[in-house]
């Protein structure tokens, strides 16, 4: 073992659910500096989601959510939310811990959880948290309780349009804003990359769409008709509304004013630089307006948004050519820093045949450019155009609009390969344009001689087919020999391709006809001049050209300001950060249809062909999208958001950590139903799965705490529960036994019938395993009381009825197959290993086992395969609450065990400022009172309340706060403390529940007493409650402040006391459970008293002898006495009991009593491991027969190696009768492992086991399955029909009726087994000496079933072992480990501390009745005898108020509580405003 | 690639609008798929039942013929058919002992054993919902139960259909039709058609149910891709159940406007009448 010297104080909990936080406590209670990581943005796991819990039918977040705000507040642990487990290296005492932490985009200092930011979001969610019933933004806390108590970005990576377009346009943003009619919002996001909203509305080759993810479900959204929407939209509101930008000095040329070269004008415009554009040209826009007809893009649309740019304060200059009235030098000279050139590709190419410059052959471009200026164009009837790319369209179509009869496309591929859009190609097919196919031009032939001159007449053509593909992937045409054929033309367009036009550009380096420019930079062969759009890359995108222009702004910019050209740049975003597919059950949906004038119309004229789509149409197709980068980085949340915590730049980072241990908690995944379709999970909207129910059954839960169905949200009636969906389930690889379905459908049909009175609930089971402490009466009560109906029968399928929406179940039964008719149908889904179990596991360095979950100590289930990593909860297997919690303490004192040497070196402690003496001054009271963002300012009227505040008597300074728990308010509300001397604060805010903590360490820190604050809670029970009524809602506010402010006035210091500690131990009882919580506390560093009442140590694990999963009990039980006795820090009293004891936490003196001597030790805390007995069986002929024996003396007998030939075994023997009502737990589990070990020693023995429900719950499935496998018999039995029973002398008769058969099955076996149950020892002495509960089955109690199950309600005293209840060895060690650890956290203390809101005494009026007395349930009142008053233990006082309630005279009275504040409270609320509303 | 179609026995007799119906749709989507020259019988009525080997035998005869003409795919419209096809192939591909069997029984060496598939999932996978839906002149505006019975999907591991208790094959290409199709539990029941001569009060029985769920969810008419769930559902329905039911290829031939479509729906048991009516009315209106 490694010296203490390198040891680190400090531990890693991963994962924040009530595992983690149970650990994470009890070490940082210990002395121990925990860092709690989890992968969600806050701690609270599973348990956060759960309604009720069984069998105490608690509040499951009313229970939990005190250990939140422990966890959250405590000064030594260290939340890390968003984080993964990395690796772990090093060793025991000192590991380097790498997590990664993921951007959460939200600062947690800043944020103060008002929630304008979700407000706000546009992005729907599926709410994980909900089991998908509900919904969630993007920006969200996953619960109102949630700690760290702030809200979470959920980002995705960069959805595929955005990613798609060249220009990096947020397609998702703006699709999602204007999804919520946020026009104006959403033409602001177009506008940060694009300066052509309209026209890339209606014009775009829109690569968006192609990449958009919902295209794999039904069609991509029609991303370019909504853009065309917004921008129209928008301008018929007035247009866009740009912010002028502060100016820079530098002038910049642009040279070109097409889309690339507008476009980057206007990005370096944004940016305040002054740019001028020349434009060759008559006028402004390039293609867009000399290439596009404008029956696809009217001219006033360009127009606009030039003019936009214009008035940016872009001056473009037109009629300027470059070569010809200026060059690049001549602008240097001008003053301008930098140039771009973007001049576009205007001259059409050729296709190099004869007669190509016969009259009649004409460019493209060149009849579109001039088409569009105005110009007169001749053409003849018969017009041909060759090319299938866009601008063959436009030439095609404007043909038509000029009048020609008869245009047709000659292509030479096929109209798969035409690049035209298809959209284009059907349009322009409704105009009667004709496409010849496969065809390539071969000549032009003339009028005149030989073809070669005149006029064009007729073209010459040869028919193709297609081979390989080229390099553009597309398939190459070839031309088919002797196909030649003639086309009879007036006039032939080319529009196969264009290119740039090469004079005037001789200062730049050119390439191929282009200029040459560094691809990412655009940067050219001269410093300060870049280039961009058709001039460089060749013809392209319009798109493109925009983009080329944007990169050219920010290249620009960059050297403008001496910057690196290229950090951080790419021309594309990679492939990992582009979000990837979501499978999300979305409805398939029809995508919008852009309607288009009829094609008779639109032959006639030029006016724009296709039509907006109109708001409703556009708003249901923007709802199409998948959303999927999760946030779309709109930035709504930015502009809202109060106290400005908002980082969407926020990146991922890695956190280094060196911790001693690990403890891994990260939880569990649940299956997923649909994997059973026969089930109709996802399919049949009331096919729902357990988890579903429970947040359905929650009143903070999706449906506010109503059970309706999904699909027509109405009460059920019949609710059928079906368990094992995907448990116990070979088909499905989940083998084993989850453990917690059966009492968690149990509990949920019982609190259905609570919501829903009269509701019927029916469970289909295979077994119910109703085996932890008090289940098997919850059972009882749920079917006796409740009257929940259990059939024991396996669902094989679940039809919806329509239009009803039920549910027909079929299954089958011990009296054949039956259907049957529900309402809504749960299915209790099994536990999985968590989700990255694989990763934590490798990233840990730990092994996992056949089902995935980690390989643990058969002896110990905390210890995983490597030294100093231990795990917990869930993570290792399915479990409940009380078994977690139990692991989580177990798992912290292995790893405070480790690190005894080391403790309190890495703890903080927080100093404060001395108190100010207040007692004796007036009160002088500050009221500050809280907008909550708008969550208060904008029902209540505020500064009403201040000035409200100010006439209060006793108040001396008021003021209010946008968030008054922001840090800088906290600032200043220290600072007015100062300023005007204010002795008492009241905060009018949210909650104490979550900010009286915050607020009460203010005081401290300024110097003030914690306890002279007062929060009066106008959100919860003001603003939020009566958010539809601001006046009342005002009034009332102000009342709660007069109240709070009377109180406050009478408000006096409170102080907490301290009590020395007994730094010892004692433990009860010397079985594995109190010798392993003796070994632990002396490990841990503390001395141990261990008394045992037998003469030797070893209790009833000495009765072990065989295996059930590779462990050896004889060994282990030795080696664990060995330990003992050779430690020097444990001092054992055998053949000793307890005789009495006095005292209490930190301090008891106990007399210990044996046959030789009594003496009296003096010790700080007490483990209660006192055990158990087998019980005695009264039936089956027990104690008549020598063939009729118990399971435990099966296993002597097996031991010694006498194994019989046939056996028949008993289950449930004096458990789950009236005498014993609950479950022994442990026999179902001995008799398949005696059963098991006949079988594997005489494979030919016969072994029979009746039983009632067999409860190898877990991974003890697998041992029940293969006991089936290896041939043992299992026959069910009910209990008013038991097998009966008699003995002979060579063996034991059966007979029974056996259900399964429906026959009567008669036996004859050498030895009857009897599984008797558990009974418990003789505990009343001990109870009474301690003063400790028993149950009514003679077992202690613990002082809360689900999250204390191994303290009592008295400090001080803990609780193992079977002592507790029956359980199985493993189970025991991990108590007696949770037990050590919970004793540490009060002997690793210096002295005690009380609480200091408190009972005290008014002695004088006090008339020691004792009543006080026996209502408390913390010992902490008793009777001061000498001076005949009562008394306060003021270290054992929780400030429950019991005694309080319960004293007759008023002499006990509770601090911080003064029945003259109540009084005074009360005062105010009925002198004032809010009777004069109600009376209203 | 080269695909052969095995139409099976029921595409010759009792189902030939089945069988007239895939070929109009086949030449509508210029594909050339010929018979498999000299096919047999694929085994599923009593062979499989009485005789293992006999049933791998006989569907593996088919596979040799087709393997012989140089099919890489064969598509086989039944859903008995392809069951004992896709079985018998997914055997021969894995276990020695079965191809020898087969090899030896039909004195052939497969060079290799050709794909089987059915033909929704060919129609489904090869020529896309998509290109469908280009195609379709009278969209369907009915509201469909679409059916696959028990063969087409299960057992999932000879079949390889990813999600045999939720298959979506026959929606995608009837909402590509301009159908929209209801939602109903019961399109993976089997309809019992091996034993509706045998049993057949049983089978009724099994039929009842399934047509009772398709009326009760609103469905104008259900849609199968098997000769034996068609006439099954159509003859074991109880006489007050009046909803057709069609091949899926005839429904393509409606809306693709394909010839024939009357002569084919004329030899159905059901009268189809109604839905035509409902469909020329919904075009009217």
């Amino acid at each position: 073992m490694m010296d203490s010297a390198r040891k680190s104080g400090a531990v890693l909990v991963l994962g924040g659910g009530i595992s983690g936080m149970q650990s994470a406590l009890d070490l940082a209670e210990a002395g121990l500096r925990v860092y709690l990581a989890d992968s969600a943005p806050a701690i609270g796991g599973t348990m956060a989601r759960l309604d009720k819990t069984f069998p105490t039918n608690d509040c499951a977040m009313c229970i939990m959510s005190p250990k939140l705000v422990d966890t959250g507040r405590h000064l030594n642990v260290e939340i890390i939310p968003g984080a993964t487990l990395l690796s772990v290296e090093g060793e025991p005492g000192a590991f380097s811990v790498r997590l990664s932490k993921k951007a959460r985009y939200v600062d947690l200092k800043k944020c103060t959880s008002c929630g304008d930011c979700a407000r706000a979001c546009p992005i729907d969610r599926s709410s994980e948290f909900d089991g998908a019933l509900g919904t969630r933004k993007a920006i969200y806390k996953m619960y109102p309780q949630a700690t760290p108590n702030a809200y979470a970005v959920e980002k995705r990576g960069i959805p595929p349009c955005r990613a798609a377009c060249p220009a990096g346009v947020n397609a998702q943003a703006y699709v999602a804003l204007l999804a919520q009619g946020k026009y104006r919002e959403a033409l602001d996001v177009i506008y940060r990359d694009l300066p052509f909203p309209s026209v890339c509305g209606r014009v775009c080759q829109h690569p968006c769409e192609a990449a958009c993810h919902r295209g794999r479900l039904d069609a991509p959204v029609s991303i370019m008709a909504l853009k065309r929407t917004i921008a129209d939209t928008v301008w018929l509101e007035g247009g866009p509304q740009l912010v002028a930008p502060t100016p820079r000095p530098e002038k910049v040329a642009v040279v070109g004013a097409g889309p690339a070269g507008l476009s980057c004008a206007y990005h370096l415009a944004r940016k305040g630089i002054s740019v001028t554009v020349f434009e060759k040209l008559p006028v402004p826009g390039g293609m867009m307006v000399v290439g596009i007809p404008s029956y696809r893009l009217p001219r006033d649309v360009v127009q606009k948004e030039i003019d936009v740019i214009r008035s940016l304060g872009v001056d473009i200059r037109t009629g300027q050519a470059l070569g010809k009235d200026f060059s690049i030098k001549s602008l240097f000279e001008k003053g301008f820093s930098a140039v771009y050139v973007a001049v576009g590709a205007h001259r059409g190419r050729r296709l190099g045949v004869p007669g190509e410059d016969l009259p009649g052959v004409i460019d493209g471009v060149e009849f579109l450019r001039k088409v569009s200026l105005g110009q007169t164009v001749t053409l003849g009837a018969r017009v041909a155009v060759v090319g299938g790319g866009n601008t063959a369209m436009d030439a095609a179509r404007t043909a038509v609009r000029l009048g020609a009869s008869e245009v047709t496309v000659v292509y030479r591929r096929t109209e798969q390969e035409i690049t035209a859009l298809p959209e284009e190609i059907e349009q322009a097919k409704e105009e009667g344009v004709r496409f010849l196919m496969l065809t390539s031009p071969q000549a032009f032939l003339g009028t005149g001689k030989l073809g070669a001159s005149g006029r064009l007449a007729r073209m010459e053509c040869l028919r193709n087919e297609l081979g390989e593909p080229d390099a553009s992937g597309r398939r190459r045409p070839v031309p088919v020999k002797g196909s030649e054929f003639y086309l009879d033309v007036d006039t032939v367009i080319l529009a196969v391709g264009q290119a740039t036009d090469t004079k005037g550009l001789d200062e730049l380096r050119l390439s191929g006809g282009t200029i040459a420019a560094d691809p990412l930079t655009l940067e050219t062969s001269i410093p300060g001049v870049f280039a961009g759009g058709d001039a460089v890359s060749g013809p392209g995108l319009l798109i493109q050209a925009v983009a080329a222009g944007k990169r050219a702004a920010e290249s620009i910019v960059r050297f403008l300001d001496g910057e690196d050209l290229r950090e951080g740049r790419t021309l594309r975003v990679p492939e990992e950060e582009i979000a990837p597919y979501e499978a999300l059950s979305a409805t398939k949906k029809k995508r919008a249809k852009v309607m288009c004038r009829p094609a008779g119309d639109r032959r006639q004229d030029f006016k724009e062909v296709e039509f907006a789509l109109d708001d409703a149409t556009a708003r249901e197709e923007a709802s199409r999208c998948l959303a999927c980068g999760a946030c779309c980085e709109c930035l709504e949340c930015e502009k809202v958001c109060g106290p400005g915590a908002i980082d969407h730049r926020m990146t991922d980072e890695v956190v280094e950590l060196t911790v001693g241990s690990v403890i891994l908690s990260p939880g569990f995944s649940l299956f997923d139903a649909a994997k059973k379709g026969e089930y109709g999970f996802g399919q049949v909207p009331n096919v729902i799965s357990s988890i579903q129910f429970e947040r359905m059954l929650s009143a903070s839960g999706p449906y506010q705490g109503h059970v309706v169905r999904p699909s027509d949200h109405k009460e059920p009636k019949r609710i059928a529960f079906i368990q094992c969906v995907g448990s116990r389930d070979c088909a499905h690889a989940s083998d084993y036994c989850s453990a917690v379905c059966c009492m968690h459908a149990t509990k949920e049909a019982v609190i259905a019938k609570e919501h829903l009175p009269g509701v019927e609930t029916t469970i289909f089971y295979m077994d119910v395993r109703a085996f932890g402490k008090d289940f098997e009466r919850y059972y009882e009560r749920a079917k006796e009381e409740y009257g929940v109906r259990y059939v024991r029968a396996m669902v094989s399928s679940v039809k919806e009825v329509n239009p009803s929406g039920n549910l027909r179940l079929r299954y089958h039964t011990e009296s054949g197959f039956r259907t049957e008719e529900f309402d809504l149908v749960v299915l209790s889904v099994g536990f999985l290993p968590a989700a990255d179990a694989q990763q934590v596991a490798s990233s840990a360095g730990i092994l996992l086992d056949e089902h995935g979950f980690p390989v643990t100590d058969p002896l110990l289930p905390v210890a995983s395969s490597r030294p100093g990593v231990f795990v917990s909860g869930a993570f290792s297997g399915p479990k409940d609450i009380p078994e977690t919690v139990t692991e989580a303490s177990a798992a912290a004192a292995c790893a405070s065990e480790l690190l005894s040497g080391v403790r309190h070196t890495l703890t903080r402690v927080k100093r404060y400022p001395s108190e100010r003496e207040v007692r004796g001054q007036e009160p002088r009271v500050g009221v500050f009172v809280c907008h909550c963002g708008r969550n208060i300012g904008s029902v209540v009227n505020v500064p009403e309340v201040v000035a409200h505040a100010c006439a209060i008597p006793g108040v001396v300074h008021a003021d209010e706060f946008l968030y008054a728990c922001a840090q800088d308010s906290i600032e200043k509300i220290k600072e007015r403390i100062k300023e005007y001397g204010l002795n008492r604060v009241v905060v009018a805010s949210c909650t104490p529940r979550t900010h009286e903590a915050l607020f009460r360490d203010t005081l401290r820190e300024a110097g003030l007493n914690m306890f002279l604050f007062e929060l009066a809670s106008i959100r919860e029970h003001s603003s939020w409650v009566h958010r539809d009524y601001p006046v009342e809602a005002t009034a009332k506010a102000k009342t709660l402040v007069s109240m709070a402010v009377a109180k406050a006035r009478l408000l006096e210091p409170l102080y907490t006391v301290f009590s020395e500690i007994e730094h010892t131990a004692l433990v009860v009882g010397g079985g594995i459970t109190g010798m392993t919580a003796a070994l632990s506390l002396a490990r841990q560093g503390f001395s141990v008293h261990l008394v045992e009442k037998e003469a030797e140590l070893g209790g009833n694990y000495r009765h072990v002898k065989i295996a059930l999963s590779g462990e050896n009990p004889g060994a282990y039980l030795e080696e664990l006495i060995g330990a003992v006795m050779s430690c020097p820090d444990i001092r054992v009293y055998t053949s000793t009991e307890v005789a009495d004891s006095v005292g209490y936490k930190g301090n008891y003196k106990t007399t210990l009593r044996s046959v030789h001597e009594t003496l009296e030790v003096r010790h700080g805390a007490v483990v209660i491991a006192t055990g158990a007995t087998e019980m005695t069986p009264k039936e089956y002929g027990y104690g008549e027969s020598d063939r009729v024996i118990t399971q435990r003396e099966l296993e002597e007998m097996l031991a010694k190696g006498f194994v019989p030939q046939s056996v028949a075994m008993i289950q449930c023997v004096g458990s789950r009768d009236d005498d014993h009502p609950y479950c022994s737990r442990i026999c179902c589990t001995n008799a398949v492992k005696n059963a098991l070990y006949i079988k594997s020693k005489r494979p030919d023995a016969k072994v029979y086991v009746f039983y009632r429900d067999m409860r190898t719950y877990g991974f003890r499935e697998k041992y029940y399955r293969q006991a089936r496998e290896a041939g043992v018999l299992f026959i069910r039995y009910d209990p008013d029909e038991k097998p009966r029973v008699s003995p002979r002398d060579d063996g034991v008769v059966l007979t029974a009726q056996d259900p399964a058969i429906g026959r009567e099955v008669r036996l004859s076996v050498e030895y009857l087994v009897l599984s008797t149950g558990v009974a418990a020892g003789a505990n009343e002495h001990l109870a009474r000496v301690f003063k400790l509960p028993l149950n009514q089955d003679g077992f202690f109690s613990e002082a809360h079933m689900k999250l204390r199950p191994v303290d009592f309600a008295a400090d001080g005293i803990y609780l193992a072992g079977l002592a507790h209840s029956p359980k199985l060895a493993p189970e025991s060690v991990a108590q007696a480990k949770a037990a050590a650890i919970r004793a540490v956290t009060l002997l690793s203390k210096d002295r005690i501390e009380s609480e200091a809101t408190i009972a005290a005494v008014r002695e004088r009026i006090c008339s020691a009745c004792g009543v006080c007395v026996s209502a408390c349930p913390y010992e902490a009142r008793c009777i001061d005898e000498e001076r005949n008053v009562a008394a306060v233990r003021e270290v054992l006082c929780q400030g429950c108020g019991a005694c309080v309630a319960a004293c007759p005279n008023g002499a006990s009275v509770q601090r911080g509580f003064d029945k003259s504040q109540i009084m005074a409270m009360l005062d105010e609320a009925l002198s004032d405003g809010i009777t004069e509303v109600i009376r209203e | 690639m080269n695909v052969k179609y095995y139409p099976g026995c029921s595409l010759h007799s009792t189902a030939k609008e089945y069988d007239e119906s895939t070929k109009a749709v086949f030449s509508a989507f210029e594909l050339d798929i010929p018979e498999v020259s000299d096919w047999n019988c694929c085994g599923a009525t009593s062979a499989h039942s009485t005789n293992g080997q006999l049933g791998i035998a006989l569907a593996a005869r088919n596979l040799a013929q087709a393997d012989a003409e140089g099919a890489d795919l064969v598509v086989a419209p039944c859903a008995a058919c392809y069951s004992r096809l896709k079985k018998a192939a997914h055997h021969i591909r894995r276990r020695d002992s079965i191809r020898q069997m087969s090899e030896h029984a039909l004195d052939y060496r497969f060079s290799r054993v050709p794909e089987v598939e059915n033909l929704l999932e060919f129609m489904h996978r090869r020529i896309t919902a998509a290109a469908i839906e280009r195609k379709v002149k009278q969209p369907l505006k009915l509201k469909l139960a679409c059916y696959y019975g028990c063969l087409l999907l299960r057992p999932a591991e000879v079949t390889g259909v990813a999600d045999p208790e939720n298959p979506r094959m026959m929606e995608d290409i009837m909402e590509a039709l301009g159908a929209s199709c209801v939602r109903w539990s019961y399109r993976t029941e089997c309809c019992g058609a091996n034993l509706s001569l045998t049993s057949s009060r049983l089978v009724v029985a099994m039929v009842k149910p399934i047509v009772a769920a398709a009326i009760d969810a609103g469905a104008d008419a259900i849609v199968t891709a098997c000769p034996l769930c068609q006439a099954n559902l159509e003859m074991r329905r109880s006489s007050s159940q009046r909803i057709p039911v069609f091949y899926f290829t005839e429904l393509m031939g409606v809306a693709l406007g394909l010839h024939g479509t009357r002569r084919w729906l004329a030899r159905h048991l059901v009268s189809t009448k109604m839905v035509f009516e409902k469909l020329k009315a919904g075009v009217e209106a």
